[in-house]
């Protein structure tokens, strides 16, 4: 029935934005990691991806998380001689996390997952109309 | 003569697979709402010409819908076979990732696609009624 499809479809969405909460919850709480060694790479913010792909069981494309990439850009420098991890200028590497894009894309994966969940509701009640037509 | 016979049942009949096979490509919309260079697609309104549906009561549960076999498009490997026309829309807002889903627009067209559901299995309902007043049964 092409309903369960619909559900299975949204139930996908949910997945995927679910493992990108995860990464982004990776990057928030990474946003002050140094590195190890001094003169060493702290922690890169990763990125998630998304891809659209056939399902066999369902015949229908649903989506999942890609693979999960780093971001290239640079690390901020902070200039901190008394710190373990100095380099022998005195820099610090700082993780290349903003907190307000994070932020941002924390708001946006939950619309979409609220976004998901209206349209299984959506399915579910067109089910219940559907049987509903033997009851009277 | 069979229920699904009656034009108005089987015409009741195809506009709820017609909701249920836009539901399914709105989910598909909505679940790709961050995928790139995704379009959002969605299927033309459906259509009843009076007078195949004299001749369709006959020719089985098809109904009397318009079709145009030329300008058939594959909306996705549906197994219930692609007897709907999907609708070629302009995308007036495409972001840079080329993601052209609009969220609001999508949940405008769900909300809409399970009222319209409802009414027509309300009418359904409605008419095995009727027909069950007919032959006498309470």
């Amino acid at each position: 029935m092409d309903f369960l499809k619909s559900i299975a479809i949204a139930a996908s969405g949910l997945r995927a934005q679910s493992g990108r909460m995860r990464v982004i919850a990776e990057n928030i709480a990474n946003a002050d990691s140094t590195a190890t060694t001094p003169g060493g790479e702290p922690y890169r913010r990763k990125v998630a991806t998304f891809k659209s792909e056939i399902d066999k069981a369902l015949e229908a494309p649903v989506v999942t998380l890609g693979p999960v990439r780093n971001d290239p850009s640079e690390f901020r420098v902070k200039h901190e001689p008394g710190h373990p991890n100095a380099d022998e200028n005195g820099n610090v590497k700082y993780p290349n996390v903003n907190g307000l894009v994070e932020m941002t894309d924390m708001r946006e994966a939950q619309r979409s997952y609220e976004a998901n969940i209206n349209v299984i509701s959506a399915s579910r009640r067109m089910i219940q109309r559907t049987i509903e037509i033997l009851k009277s | 003569m069979a229920i699904t016979d009656l034009p108005l049942f089987s015409m009741l009949r195809t506009r709820m697979q017609w909701h249920q096979e836009r539901q399914r490509i709105l989910a598909q919309n909505v679940a790709n709402a961050d995928t790139r260079n995704y379009r959002p697609q969605d299927l033309a309104p459906l259509k009843f010409e009076p007078s195949k549906i004299a001749m369709a009561a006959s020719a089985g549960p098809s109904g009397g819908l318009t079709r145009t076999d030329a300008n058939h498009f594959n909306v996705g490997v549906s197994s219930s076979g692609n007897q709907f026309q999907a609708a070629h829309g302009g995308n007036l807002e495409t972001r840079p990732s080329g993601n052209a889903v609009n969220l609001e627009d999508e949940m405008i067209k769900v909300a809409a696609n399970q009222m319209d559901f409802q009414a027509a299995t309300t009418l359904y309902t409605k008419s095995l009624g009727l027909l069950k007043a007919a032959i006498g049964k309470r």
